[in-house]
């Protein structure tokens, strides 16, 4: 993965009244940008400590010197992001983590003062440069798409009522592309959040079908960011296109394989019902992984797109809030 | 029974089925289930206005009931029972209606429920099982709990259960054969019940279920041939029971042969295949039934999606087949050996022979006309591997047509991958049947022709999408320059003046060669254009097949001029020592290219002295 560098945090955040009510202990430590985790099994054994480009301790609150708050990260991930993006790259972040464990705090934050997340943070940064601009001869535009993975299929969140599946195709130099995706121009953070919760909405109602559920799916918000210089002299313009990715990926519940209620993979050893699921039996007798792609529906479209999201970005963030 | 008319029964029961099949999405949001809740009230009450269950002689307490426990459960009856009379008649309507429990409560997750009803259902019928009124009724609960224990990931459980039901199919059908009553109709008037044609398609369809789920339990269990199979069975009762929709059947039956295909079973391959064929052929002319998924508006792009599919399938077919036989008839280096080759010869004669009792054995689709009509297609496609030029160009002929069929739906705009893949194929088609040829000058040709179809994929791409890709086409394209390069030299070393033309034509090449290598080569280096110092396991074995390539290629161009010969010995030996070193500090290297190593070690050792010689003659001269 030539070119991309890649930077991971984990944050720590609260316990929630749940947790308080029931007096847990954190096993979580951090010192510098390394995390210990102590074993509540037995607690007198050494914590074992990983090392990351950022532990940010949000466990207790603002009042702690050690406390990391929404700003901190922002500065820290946040504002690098934003000047790649100007200078042209690509730029993507990921945040990964259970359900509950603070993605959309740390991504999305809150409206109230100094809890907004990095993502509101950043595009009040970028309008601002936007609007700041004093150089006739540069104009921007911002666009904005948001697409859901699950598995088979891509679904347009901004335009919930394409009911197809979009199709993910490749072009020869502008490589992989998902068909007829939408691209609304913004003005404003505003616009980027109403479209945000729009979007959201999309997410939760495509999860009625019982064997679905929105935790296992993958979000991908991109904001396309262009840079236009006309040179007056010459009459030519070049332009600078980035795309700042923002991963919402599918949280990372285990699944309780007794069948019990509840969150429950439906991979493994279940046997299919209906005939309909033949095709990919045999395929996968046929052990024919990148030829029948199509047909299979696996998940290798997901892992293309995220993965060139990857590859063509030049710093990548992985955020993983800790519980 | 209570004092209510049997019609009530009957209307609750039919309305509980109703409410069953309701689609879980037409539920209230937060109420899913909703209906199935309604449904399973129903039921109970059904239940509990037939009455208590007639008492049973052998009963037994429940906790043998369970498949391990008590073998005679699952064993194949020694007769035929029907239930007669009133305490009959009351066995078998409960044992619809626990069915319909069992099935209800696993719809709804509640698996441990759901058990207790199927078995319930089971020990009700446990003396009529073979009897026409029970067996379906029989099957299908043991399907379902096949199903159930597989959800618990109890594979050998499921099994079980699904070998059992398989196993009272085949007797019933020796034993009694009549199309059996279909489990609801004991809740129906007489007027409603089936047709015999009614009763034998559903109880037909339950059995083609069985099988697929039988494919499943071998896939699980790993037991590939077995599953590969049940698969091949399903579909040939999709098309006996006239069950299938044309496009998908026949990309199913084509995937299908890819696995034959991996298992050098050519025979079967090519029928699948053929009937994959066949059965395409057909869309537009059946309707679709209730087991195709595709939506009305998606079928014009996936028919073509489809056919070029299928194409591909039939691409690896002959492909695969003309490189079995290569493997068989090569020598140490790759050419032919006259020796394999008679003896292959000899041993067509027993295929030959063996032909008839191998097609006997195989599951063949089709009957009658279909039947024919498959023979048709298979006939013109040899499945035994090619033994000379002409039996090999036959396939190459039949590759390439798929080829341009295949690429009219995977153009390079919209499916790179797709398309480059099948311009690998067949570039592959090419080379191995360049492995026939015999002339050397067609050879080159062949292998121009790949390098022509290869060049331009490596201009069209964008390198930084498609890294893996180009990489892979690069080294393709500089081997088939290195062939070409040694074929040429083969040529000239024919004849008796070599000109300066074919000297010329060989340095060309050798040219070409050493820049996809070096392409190659280069995509290896960081931003920073440094060679790695470990080289990724993924691209390892070519990384060094590269560097040794490069190092005889630089030792065989030809120049008069001895300082460059010697500029080029040097490289040569620079590119060797690359190799031995790199191997003497990772030593997984070394296992990926022994033979090259071997011959790296040996330049390393000789070139200096050459070197030497050659410095001295030319300070002498």
């Amino acid at each position: 993965m030539s070119g991309a560098s890649v930077k991971v945090a984990v944050r720590v955040r609260p316990f929630n009244s749940r947790e308080t009510s029931k007096e847990s202990k954190c096993i979580i430590q951090m010192q510098g940008n390394s995390t210990s985790i102590i074993n509540p099994k037995n607690p007198k054994e050494a914590p074992k400590s990983f090392s990351f480009d950022y532990s940010y301790w949000s466990h207790t609150s603002p009042e702690d010197p050690c406390f990391a708050s929404q700003n901190r990260v922002y500065n820290d991930i946040g504002k690098e992001m934003l000047l790649h993006a100007f200078e042209g790259y690509n730029v993507c972040i990921f945040a990964y983590g259970q359900t509950g464990a603070g993605k959309s705090y740390t991504m999305m934050g809150k409206q109230e003062e100094s809890q907004a997340g990095i993502i509101p943070q950043l595009c009040e940064e970028l309008f601002e440069k936007i609007n700041d601009n004093c150089n006739e001869e540069m104009s921007y535009s911002v666009e904005v798409s948001y697409m859901e993975i699950y598995c088979e299929r891509v679904r347009d969140l901004l335009n919930p009522k394409n009911k197809g599946n979009l199709r993910v195709r490749e072009h020869p130099l502008l490589g992989p592309y998902v068909e007829d995706l939408s691209k609304l121009a913004v003005t404003s953070y505003t616009d980027i959040a109403d479209l945000m919760d729009a979007g959201n909405k999309a997410r939760t109602v495509a999860a009625t079908n019982m064997n679905e559920t929105s935790s296992r799916s993958h979000a991908v918000f991109t904001i396309v960011f262009t840079q236009k210089k006309h040179d007056n002299e010459t009459n030519l313009s070049t332009e600078k296109v980035s795309k700042i990715s923002l991963v919402d990926l599918a949280g990372s519940e285990r699944a309780d394989s007794t069948g019990a209620k509840g969150t429950r993979l439906k991979e493994g050893a279940n046997i299919n019902k209906s005939l309909t699921t033949l095709g990919k039996v045999i395929s996968a007798l046929a052990e024919v992984v990148s030829f029948i792609l199509h047909y299979k529906g696996s998940c290798v479209y997901s892992a293309n797109i995220l993965g060139d999201i990857l590859l063509l970005s030049v710093k990548v963030v992985l955020l993983w809030p800790f519980m | 029974m209570a004092n209510v008319p049997w019609a009530e029964v009957c209307e609750k029961f039919q309305a509980a089925l109703a409410l069953s099949r309701v689609e879980l999405h037409k539920n209230p949001e937060k109420e899913p289930y909703k209906s199935k809740y309604s449904a399973r009230a129903l039921l109970e009450e059904v239940k509990a206005l037939l009455g208590p269950a007639p008492e049973d002689e052998d009963e037994r307490p429940e906790a043998d009931d369970g498949p391990g426990a008590d073998d005679h459960a699952l064993g194949l009856p020694a007769e035929v029972v029907e239930p007669e009379g009133p305490v009959g008649q009351l066995a078998v309507r409960l044992a619809v209606i626990e069915f319909h429990l069992g099935v209800n409560h696993i719809d709804t997750e509640e698996l441990s429920a759901g058990e207790e009803h199927l078995v319930k259902c089971l020990r009700l019928l446990r003396r009529y099982r073979l009897s026409h009124d029970c067996i379906s009724l029989c099957i299908q609960a043991q399907n379902n709990l096949g199903i159930l224990w597989s959800e618990r990931e109890e594979i050998e459980t499921a099994q079980a259960y699904l070998e059992s039901s398989e196993a009272l199919y085949n007797q019933y059908m020796k034993e009694v054969g009549s199309p059996p009553l279909e489990p609801t109709e004991c809740f129906l008037p007489e007027e409603e019940k089936l047709t015999e044609q009614e009763r034998s398609k559903r109880f037909e369809k339950v059995y083609t279920h069985n099988l697929y789920y039988l494919a499943q339990v071998y896939q699980h269990l790993e037991m590939f041939e077995k599953a590969a199979h049940y698969c091949h069975s399903t579909l040939k009762r999709q098309l006996e029971h006239n069950a299938y929709h044309p496009i998908e059947w026949a990309i199913n039956a084509a995937t299908l042969s890819q696995f034959y295909i991996n298992k050098l079973c050519f025979m079967e391959a090519r029928h699948c295949l053929s009937a994959a064929n066949v059965i395409f052929g057909q869309t537009g002319k059946i309707s679709a039934t209730e087991d195709s998924p595709e939506a009305e508006g998606e079928v014009p792009e996936l028919y073509h999606q489809r056919k070029g599919e299928i194409a591909r399938c039939w691409i690896k077919y002959c492909l695969t087949l003309m490189q079995n036989a290569q493997l068989s008839m090569q020598d140490n280096i790759g050419e032919l050996d006259l020796d394999k080759q008679s003896e292959l010869r000899a041993l067509r004669k027993k295929e030959l022979d063996e032909e008839e009792s191998i097609r006997k054995k195989a599951v063949q689709f089709g009957t009658g006309e279909l039947c024919d009509a498959i023979s048709a297609v298979e006939e013109k496609v040899s499945y035994l591997r090619p033994l000379d030029f002409e039996e090999a160009r036959e396939l190459f002929l039949l590759g390439q047509h798929y080829v341009f069929e295949a690429k009219e739906f995977f153009q390079i705009d919209g499916y790179v991958t797709d398309h480059i893949e099948i311009v690998q194929d067949h570039s592959a088609l090419f080379k191995v049947l360049a492995f026939f040829e015999t002339d050397m000058e067609r050879r080159c040709k062949m292998h121009k022709r790949r390098i022509a179809m290869l060049e331009p994929l490596t201009v069209d791409l964008n390198p930084q999408y498609y890294l893996l890709v180009n990489r892979q086409i690069q080294f393709e394209i500089a081997h088939a320059y290195y062939d070409m390069m040694d074929l040429k030299v083969a040529i000239a070393d024919r004849l008796r003046d070599p000109d300066s033309h074919i000297v010329k034509k060989i340095n060309n090449l050798n040219k070409s060669a050493l820049k996809y290598y070096q392409l190659f080569l280069d995509s290896l280096r960081d931003p920073n254009k440094v060679f790695p110092e470990h080289i990724g396991e993924d691209v390892l074995r070519p990384a060094m097949l590269a560097k040794f390539r490069v190092a005889r290629l630089y030792g065989k161009i030809i120049t008069a001029d001895p300082k460059k010969e010697l500029e080029n010995l040097a490289t040569s030996l620079e590119h060797y020592k690359f190799i031995v070193d790199y191997c003497e500090k990772h030593p997984e290297a070394a296992q990926e290219i022994e033979a090259e190593l071997e011959l790296s070690k040996e330049m390393v050792s000789l070139l200096p002295t050459k070197m030497e010689r050659f410095r001295t003659k030319m300070a002498l001269t």
